[in-house]
């Protein structure tokens, strides 16, 4: 019986540790970027590459993030093309935001490459975050 | 001169069948061609099944007139019967006379064809009912026109049946579609003992009642939402990866929607997915290959995913589900100001009207076009 209570105890323990170190936080992400060459994060900078129109070429328009994430953080966006609704990026009500460093580093990635026309750098993004942890 | 006496001629559970299957035929034929009501169509279906097989053993274990022993005329009797209808020296039949009888016997023998051959592209087309999963959608296409011949055969024998009932009825100067209702004739001489079977006519109405209460509640309980429950099917192979990736911008179509052959070409161009590059690893576009490939639309596991094969020729690989023959068609009458519309906005937004669209189960019942 004892045995059996330790047993499952450390796979209990151990799908928690795993669980931590999927999900973990934005935090380790930054620290992350900051290992492959970036400084210090500044929010400010974040909200400005995040507002600042960038024109693509193909059709002509300009983008921003707020063409698909609204303007409205706290509120849900559009995707561009198909209308989707996007959950609200804001965690103070999503909850879910931030909390996913493979989703996380996914989604900075395709999205810097549609809305810039590049990848961003491990500093861009670390700024960006620095930008949403305080919404 | 013999006075004629109020007797009873048909029991309650004769009559009761008659307007059920009545009502029941009348139903189906009125949602025959509409698919957002087959369920409609189905719960008469079989209603009106149910009703034959029990005329079955009622015809048997009945009363008098509702045997078919007692009304079992040859081809002979119809013909001096029918003869006899322009003559002066018409028979009087208590119960049924020879030519409604055959009537009778052919409309029972048609209308088990009917709904035989009912199930089976209930079966086949749609996978649901009792015959699904037993038949392919390719078998039961051309019971399908047969369904739909043997429908209006009833059709043209009950305008018959309705005419020979008024000329008899002129004849006798009785009214037999009252009498159809009341049980009653006006009887000449000696006529046998006809019973009510009150009892066994109060358990085919609870039956029906019950039945079509458990099969139409939902229309009741229905919101904006969701106006009514789809008449479900089997569900279809899931793939979180799949809704997860596919989801994050767009509704997941269902692999079901295109050939393999679309898919493989989709995944292999995923640096140019309309437009974006959708940036997946190898083995997220493995797994994401594979689910697509083992429920695409040639494995016909949906009526429109056989439609959908159909439809697409074999030396093309459509990339916009929009764009296949089938899905134009089957779309063609809704107009722009639908599309327009603030809830639907795109052609690929099929949750707009398709409940289960996240299912990818395409059923007929579980959709509705926004007022």
């Amino acid at each position: 019986m004892k045995k059996l209570v330790l047993m499952l105890s450390t796979v209990v323990l151990s799908l928690a540790i795993n669980m931590q170190a999927q999900a973990g936080n934005v935090e380790t992400l930054q620290s992350e970027y900051q290992a492959a060459g970036a400084g210090n994060f500044s929010a400010s900078n974040g909200e400005k590459m995040w507002v600042k129109n960038n024109l693509d070429k193909k059709s002509g328009k300009q983008r921003n993030c707020q063409t698909c994430h609204g303007k409205v953080l706290t509120q849900s966006g559009k995707h561009a093309r198909t209308g989707k609704v996007i959950e609200p990026l804001a965690r103070s009500v999503n909850s879910e935001r931030l909390t996913d460093i493979k989703f996380m580093k996914k989604w900075l990635k395709r999205n810097c490459k549609w809305t810039i026309g590049r990848e961003c750098s491990a500093q861009e993004k670390g700024d960006f975050l620095e930008y949403l942890k305080g919404q | 001169m013999v006075q004629p006496k109020k007797k009873r001629v048909w029991d309650l559970p004769t009559r009761l069948f008659h307007w059920l299957l009545v009502l029941a035929f009348a139903l189906a034929w009125a949602t025959y061609d509409d698919s957002r009501h087959l369920d409609i169509h189905t719960i008469s279906g079989y209603t009106f099944f149910a009703l034959l097989l029990f005329r079955l053993v009622w015809g048997v274990v009945g009363s008098h007139y509702a045997r078919f022993s007692e009304f079992n005329y040859t081809p002979g009797e119809v013909l001096s019967y029918l003869h006899s209808l322009f003559g002066d020296g018409t028979k009087y039949y208590i119960g049924h006379n020879p030519a409604g009888a055959w009537a009778i016997f052919i409309l029972i023998t048609l209308g088990l064809l009917l709904s035989t051959t009912g199930l089976i592209v209930l079966g086949g087309e749609e996978q649901q009912g009792l015959l699904a999963g037993y038949i392919s959608f390719d078998q039961s296409e051309p019971f399908r026109m047969l369904h739909e011949m043997i429908a209006w055969g009833i059709l043209t024998l009950v305008i018959v049946h309705v005419s020979g009932v008024i000329i008899e009825s002129l004849l006798q100067r009785e009214n037999l579609i009252g009498a159809m209702f009341r049980g009653t004739k006006w009887v000449v001489g000696e006529s046998a003992m006809v019973p009510a079977h009150r009892l066994i006519a109060s358990l085919i109405f609870i039956s029906a009642i019950i039945w079509g209460g458990l099969s139409l509640n939902t229309y009741l309980i229905s919101s904006d939402d969701q106006p009514y429950q789809p008449f479900k099917g089997p569900s279809l192979a899931m793939n979180d990866l799949w809704n997860e990736e596919c989801g994050a911008c767009h509704l997941a179509f269902h692999p079901s929607l295109l050939p393999a052959r679309s898919w493989q070409y989709l995944f292999t161009q995923q640096e140019n997915h309309f437009e974006e590059d959708l940036m997946l690893d190898e083995e997220t576009l493995s797994e994401l290959l594979n689910y697509a490939r083992e429920n695409s639309a040639e494995k016909n596991k949906t009526e429109a995913a056989w439609k959908i094969n159909r439809s697409v020729m074999k030396n093309e690989r459509p990339l916009k589900i929009t764009s296949i023959t089938y899905w134009k068609e089957k779309h063609s009458e809704i107009s722009d100001a639908i599309w327009q519309k603030k809830s639907v906005q795109s052609k690929s937004n099929c949750g707009a009207c398709h409940f289960d669209a996240e299912q990818g189960t395409f059923q007929d019942s579980a959709m509705k076009i926004p007022d």
